[in-house]
Order: C-alpha cells, then structure tokens, then sequence
C-alpha cells in the first residue's frame, strides 16, 4: 500500500535519511524498530508531508505523493497520531475528536456524529471523560484520544509514531492490545517504535533503521534470529 | 571644515547609537526592551537640570544623569525579574510611558537671572546652553560624542570576548543552563539592566545638550522601537550591529531627501523585506562567525 | 456615589471599543503567537480612508463604516503576509519587528492621505442621551457598546461553532497537530488575520465616530489601548482581552473624574505595570499552556 524508495531527507544540515526502501502492506502492521536519532520521526515527518525529500519517492496505492502538502496527504487517507500524542489541552475529548474529522466538517455531519459514537464504543474510557479537557486526561488516556483522533479522518492507512512513549508497562499493553484490535478490524498500520518487546506481538513486519538506512527487513520471526537485534533491542541475549 | 549639516547628522547617529547599544545589551540577554527612551529622558533632564539650573560643569551633568538612568533601570530590572518575554516587553512599555507622563506633569523651574530655567511640563525644558556657553563648537561636540562612543563600543568588544559577553549570551539563550552552571541570574540581569541604562543615559545627555530643549513627547515609544529596531536590522552578532542599523535609517533619510514625503513608506518596505531575507540582522550571530573565519582563513593564507 | 457609576457606566461602554481591540490582539497572539505592531495604523489607515470619503465627497456614516472596514481589512492581509507570513516561522522576532516597519509605513501612507492634524469624522448618531434615574447614557456610547456586544457573539459563534471557528482553536493551541487533522496552517493564519483586521476596523470605526474626529495618533494610541486591555485582562484569553477592555475604561474614566486629564493615561500605564509586575497572568489570572508560557519566553 505505502511504498518508500529509496528515500533521502535532510533535517537542516544533516542527511537524516539516506536512501530508505520499506513497504507497508495492506491490511498488515508493518513495525520500524531503531535507536534513537535513527530518523524515525524524520521518516514520519517525510510520509505525512511535513518535510520533504530530496530524493527518491513516496508511493501511496499508486499515487506518488512525496511533494504533495500535508492537508492533501491527509485527504489521500494517511493519518498521522504523532509522537507525544499532541492533543488539544484545551478542547474537550469529543471536540478533539472532532477536530480529527475536520477534513470531513460540514460535508459530513450525521457521519461524523456516528464516527464519534463509534470511537466511544471501542474507548469506552474516553466516552465517560467526553467533556473534559483532553489535557487533564492521563498519558494512556490521551494516546487513545490520539489514535481515535487519527481514527475520525477514516484513514485508509495509520501512522503511529511511538506510542509507547512515556507510559507506563500495563498502559503500554492495553495500547498494543487496541493497536492488535485495529488491525484486526482491517487497518492498516505503520508503525514506528522502540518496544521492540511489544511489537513483536502485534506486527507482521518488520524493518530496522540505523543511521538513516534500513539495516534489516524480516518477520518476527526472523526479527527474534538475529543475535544483535536481540542484544541491542529486546534485551538479553537468546536462550 | 565640516559642513554644519553633516556634523549635525553625525551628532545625530551618534547620540542614537548609544540607545541602540542600550536595546542591544538587553537583547543579547535575551530581554526585549521597549522601554530604554526613559532612561534616555531620566538622563536627559537630570543632566540638563545640573548644567543649566544648578551650573555644573557637562561631564559632571552627564555622570549624574547616566548613574540615575543606571538606577532607574536596575530598579526595573529588579522588578520585573519574574517576567520574561513579552510580558517583560509590556512592562518596560508602560515603564517608559509612565516617565514620559511623569515629565508631563514635572514642574520645577529656578530663577536665573530674572528668567525661569527647568523642565515646564509639557511645556518643555529650554536653554539647555552649557556648550554655547562654554564656546564648545559643534565640531567639537561632535568629537566629543564619537569618542565617547568609541571608547564604549571598544568596551562592548572587549566584553564579548570576556566572560560577562559570554554569561549575557548564555543568559540570551537559555537562563535555565546558565542558572545549572552555578551562575546567579539575578545579579547579571541586574548588571545588564544597569549598565544598559546607564548607556543610554550617556546618550540622554548629550542629545539634552545638543538640541538645548527637551520636551516629554520626544521621548516616546517610537524612540524607544526605534532604537531596538536598529539593533536587530543591523544585527545582534556584534556592537556594530546597532551601528550599522542607526547608519541605515539616519544616513537614508538625509541620502535621499529626494523621497522626503515617502522616506518611511519606502524604508519600512525595504525593512520588512531585508527581514524576509535575513531575519536576524544583517550583521547575525552566523555571519559574524563565517566572517571572524574567513579573516582568519585569509590572514593564515597570506603569512 | 453617583458620580462614581456614571463613571463606571461611562467607563463600561468606552471600555467595549477597547475591548474589541484586545480582541484583534489576542485572537493573532493565539494563533500565530506573536504580537502584530501594525494593527492599530492598519485601522487608521481605514479610517483615514473613511474620512476622506467623508470630507471630500460627503459620504454616509454606513459608506464610511465599510470603507473604513474594508480597507483596514486589506492593510491586515497585506500586513499577514509581508510580516508573518512570507517570515520562517521560527523567526518570531523578526516578525514583530517586520510588522513596527510597516507600521511606520502605514503611518506616512496615512499621513499622505490626510496631512493635517485632525479630520472630522461622521457622528454616529444624532440622538439624545437617555437618562436613566441620575445617570444619562450618552447614545453614540450605548451604539457603540450594543455593536460590540453583538460583535463578540459573532466572533464566539465563529470560534465554537463553525469549522473554521474549530480550526483557528486547533491551530492556537497546537499547529503541529492541526497539521496532521488535515487544517491549512497558512489559510486559517491569514483568514484569522483578515477577521480581526475587519473587527478592528470596526471598532475603530465605532471608536472615532463617538469623538467625531481623527488624528495621525490614532494608530499608536489604539495599538496602546488593545494591548494594555490584552495584558490586564490576561493574555491569550479572550473573556479577559474583553474584562481587560472595560477595566482599562473604568479606570480611565474615573481617574479621568478624580485625578484630571494629566493623570488619565498615567493611571493606566500604571495599573498595567502593577498587574505585570503582581500578576502577570493578567487579572484573570488565566492558566496558560505549555506553549503560550513557551513563547511568552522567548518571542
């Protein structure tokens, strides 16, 4: 579905990636594991427009939109729950949901209103706080308001940049449950992280970037063979 | 000998200068100024007050009057220690509007050989005569003030090698680093607000002596912009920054009379667009490196 | 007593056009996080349009008004994009000062226009003052007080209840994030610069047709008024940009009565520097987020 070719991008001076090749298939979880400073978010970044590349492409279902504007990435049916969930602290959980469907506003009311219904259904959590101020909700609280935000645009595909972040263990499990529920729903994710742990339960690929390369491309399975993988990201050596 | 009007002109940047030396200190600390007129006026009149109604010789006038701009801007300084920003900037604002109305309503006035000398309200403050009474020419005080401001933007080079250029820097950057290294912020704040006042102050007498009459509404905010404006169109990389901003708009008025009626039309157009271009000045921080770089470069090469 | 709530009354309704500006100022500080010096001579510009059409072709108080409006309008769009628009969005700095160096130019354009001291405006209305009990409503101040009444419905109508209403809060709050939901940043900033040119111009509109009069001063000293309303009531909040507005009214009017005309300026300058100095979030005390205390840092 998401095809990226041989991707440069610069941040500034710096070449933050350079020349990256991944896929994301439809209907899979396609996981990108690195350290820090790899160029994560920067690849991200390039994806939902934000940055643009120097070279190479970015092909989405056929399109390629590697210079189109973040507003037209989003009408494609890219959306993004970015790092630190970046909610609106000031606006209620249902505004900031709606906020999400704003590409929609207007065209699409009754829609919308079943969207927002539908979002409580599955975050039953975010429809008991539906008129408080979304920055007075918890860490894993306001990721699920992200995700559901990201939701509302009814994206074909859903980037999520490390939604692990600063939560805490049981709240990082309960995201991975929902992110494993939505793909089993028929999203399509892309997702970037560090909780190689975690993701090894939920993705179906995987690919690994160091220093702005892609280092590794493989299944779980295979992701669990390789020895410096394990020692650098999972933690202890294999049995 | 000089033609009377460029002397003038001169005296002119001169006297704005030390203004815009005044902003500029603050802005390295990170401080935006919109206030630095009052200390300007505080030592204008109190100068002026010393030499014309109590008989004190210039330099004395001048001490007097930049040490209590010093005062009052440390004052201030200390006051608005907590705000940061621009509710720092609203409160030099109103700071220096308070002191323009105070001069409005500042009545005092001795009697010097049968005629009323001092500050009259609005009024204003005439016969500020000390260097016609002293045969001092306008070359000459022209002289006076372009020394003076040499010796002042020496001491701005010489500081920004030393280590107070490098702590008002730092603190412009992040106060919080600067706090960690076990620096006290309060006390160099404080510093910068004084001797920023204090230059400016400098600048107050000598304009009070120049144009012998003062009057509460020269002193307003647009002095004040004025004089922060210079420093970030020229450049916060260096004390020539504020200069080359002062020579900018001072020199372009008189260079080209021709546009007399549109002078501000077409400078605020080019400002707005120089500042497209290089937002940080002319003269930033970056070029003032690759510039000290190449000088370096270039007197390597040719050894 | 009776004196004082005159004052008071009298200080309400002026304090309406005050806070009006405040608005302009604080919906441009929410949005693109930086202060706009040419908002005042943006107005006065149109106001000195206004006049002219007034003086030289003896043009309706409503011909004026939209005149007045419109071109305020246009010089807001012009200043959005030369000053904050066509500048990198880090450089906060440079926009400020962008914008002081089109405030000199609209000034002389003004001046152009007009090149004496003081123009007649149309009055705003011809009627009596009402007298309620011992106190008398002056009727240009009840008209002015009741346009901006209506005035901030429209505008908070706008804001919770329309989509671009919801795209100006996103974007306040976090541009990043708007981003992502799909909002033009760049459309939503100048739209939202258009709409607070347009109530400006209103409210100067309003402003000088109750003095019937104006000067080459009106752009300094409405820039002055909005931004002391902003700052007293709280900045970043518009219930407070208005409490700010009829505050700062209340006070001038009363020193006005009590200390004479010398001291009603300085009586605000004051009171603002105390309020900074005590409370810096503004009598409202407004809780500002994490980004507006991140930009008040550093502008």
């Amino acid at each position: 579905m998401l095809t990226i070719d041989n991707v440069v991008t610069s941040y500034g001076m710096i070449k933050a990636l350079k020349g990256v090749n991944l896929t994301a298939e439809s209907g899979k979880v396609t996981c990108l594991l690195g350290p820090n400073g790899a160029g994560k978010t920067t690849l991200m970044f390039t994806i939902a427009g934000i940055l643009k590349t120097q070279e190479g492409s970015i092909t989405f279902d056929g399109t390629e939109m590697s210079r189109f504007s973040p507003v037209k990435i989003v009408e494609l049916g890219i959306s993004l729950v970015p790092e630190n969930r970046l909610v609106f602290p000031m606006m209620t959980v249902r505004e900031n949901l709606e906020t999400g469907a704003y590409l929609r506003v207007g065209k699409d009311k009754s829609a919308i209103a079943d969207d927002v219904e539908a979002m409580f259904a599955r975050f039953p959590r975010l429809e008991e706080r539906s008129t408080q101020m979304a920055g007075t909700l918890s860490g894993g609280e306001q990721q699920m308001l992200a995700i559901g935000r990201a939701l509302m645009a009814r994206p074909r595909i859903l980037l999520m940049d490390e939604p692990s972040l600063g939560l805490a263990p049981l709240i990082v499990e309960e995201i991975f449950r929902i992110i494993e529920d939505l793909n089993q729903t028929g999203v399509t994710i892309f997702l970037v992280e560090q909780n190689a742990r975690m993701a090894l339960r939920v993705a179906d690929q995987f690919y690994l970037l160091e220093q702005g390369k892609i280092t590794f491309s493989g299944t779980p399975g295979e992701l669990e063979e390789e020895e410096v993988i394990h020692r650098a990201y999972l933690g202890s050596r294999r049995e | 000998m000089m033609d009377e009007y460029v002397v003038s002109v001169i005296s002119n940047m001169g006297m704005i200068s030390f203004l815009a030396l005044s902003a500029y200190m603050l802005l390295l600390t990170g401080e935006i100024s919109f206030g630095q007129q009052a200390y300007f006026a505080i030592s204008a009149y109190l100068s002026a007050m010393a030499t014309a109604m109590w008989g004190w010789p210039l330099w004395a006038g001048l001490l007097l009057g930049a040490a209590a701009a010093a005062f009052a801007a440390g004052l201030i300084g200390v006051l608005t220690l907590r705000l940061r920003g621009l509710y720092f900037s609203i409160a030099t604002l109103a700071f220096a509007e308070m002191v323009r109305l105070l001069f409005v309503n500042f009545h005092y006035q001795v009697m010097i050989d049968g005629e009323p000398v001092g500050p009259d309200g609005a009024e204003g403050f005439r016969d500020i005569r000390w260097i016609f009474e002293h045969n001092v020419s306008a070359f000459e005080y022209m002289a006076i003030i372009l020394a003076v401001l040499t010796v002042v933007v020496t001491l701005f080079f010489i500081a920004e090698r030393s280590r107070l250029g490098s702590i008002f820097r730092m603190l412009g950057e992040d106060p919080l680093l600067t706090e960690l290294q076990g620096l006290n912020v309060i006390r160099y704040k404080v510093l910068a607000s004084c001797l920023s006042g204090f230059i400016a102050g400098i600048g107050g007498a000598f304009y009070a002596h120049f144009a012998t009459y003062l009057e509460p509404q020269i002193f307003n905010v647009m002095l004040g912009v004025h004089g922060l404006v210079y420093g970030l169109i020229g450049g916060l990389g260096t004390a020539l920054g504020p200069l080359i901003g002062v020579a900018l708009d001072i020199g372009f008025l008189e260079a080209v009379r021709a546009i007399q009626g549109y002078r501000m039309i077409v400078f605020g157009g080019l400002v707005a667009v120089l500042l497209i271009f290089m937002p940080r000045g002319i003269l930033d921080e970056e070029r003032v490196h690759w510039l000290r770089m190449t000088w370096r470069r270039w007197r390597n090469a040719a050894r | 007593m009776t004196d004082f709530i005159q004052n008071c009354i009298d200080g309400v309704m002026i304090g309406s056009g005050y806070a009006l500006l405040a608005i302009g100022f604080t919906v441009v500080f929410g949005v693109l996080r930086r202060l706009n010096l040419a908002y005042g001579p943006s107005i006065m510009l149109g106001a000195f349009v206004g006049a002219l059409l007034y003086i030289q072709f003896q043009a309706q108080l409503f011909t004026v008004a939209i005149a007045t409006v419109i071109v305020a309008t246009l010089t807001g769009m012009y200043v959005e994009r030369l000053c904050f628009w066509a500048i990198r969005r880090g450089a906060a700095l440079a926009s400020m000062v962008s914008s002081f160096a089109i405030w000199m130019q609209l000034e002389e354009m003004a001046v152009i226009i007009l090149p004496e001291r003081t123009y007649p405006f149309p009055a705003l209305t011809d009627l009596a003052p009402i007298h309620i009990g011992p106190y008398f409503l002056r009727s240009e101040h009840l008209t002015m007080f009741v346009v901006a009444v209506l005035l901030v419905i429209v505008v908070h109508t706008v804001l919770y209840r329309t989509r671009f209403g919801l795209a100006v809060r996103a974007v306040s709050e976090n541009p990043d994030a708007a981003r992502y939901m799909g909002i033009n940043i760049d459309a939503v900033m100048f739209w939202a610069f258009a709409m607070v040119s347009a109530i400006g111009g209103i409210a100067g509109f309003l402003i000088l047709a109750t003095d019937q009069q104006v000067t080459p001063y009106f752009g300094l000293w409405a820039t002055f008024k909005g931004l002391i309303a902003m700052m007293l009531g709280g900045m970043g909040s518009l219930p407070g940009a208005i409490l700010g507005g009829l505050i700062l009214g209340i006070v001038e009017t009363q020193s006005l009565w009590y200390l004479g005309n010398d001291y009603r300026d300085l009586s605000a300058y004051f009171l603002l520097f105390l309020v900074l100095i005590i409370r810096p979030g503004g009598i409202f005390g407004h809780a500002l987020s994490e980004r507006e205390r991140a930009a008040l840092r550093r502008v």
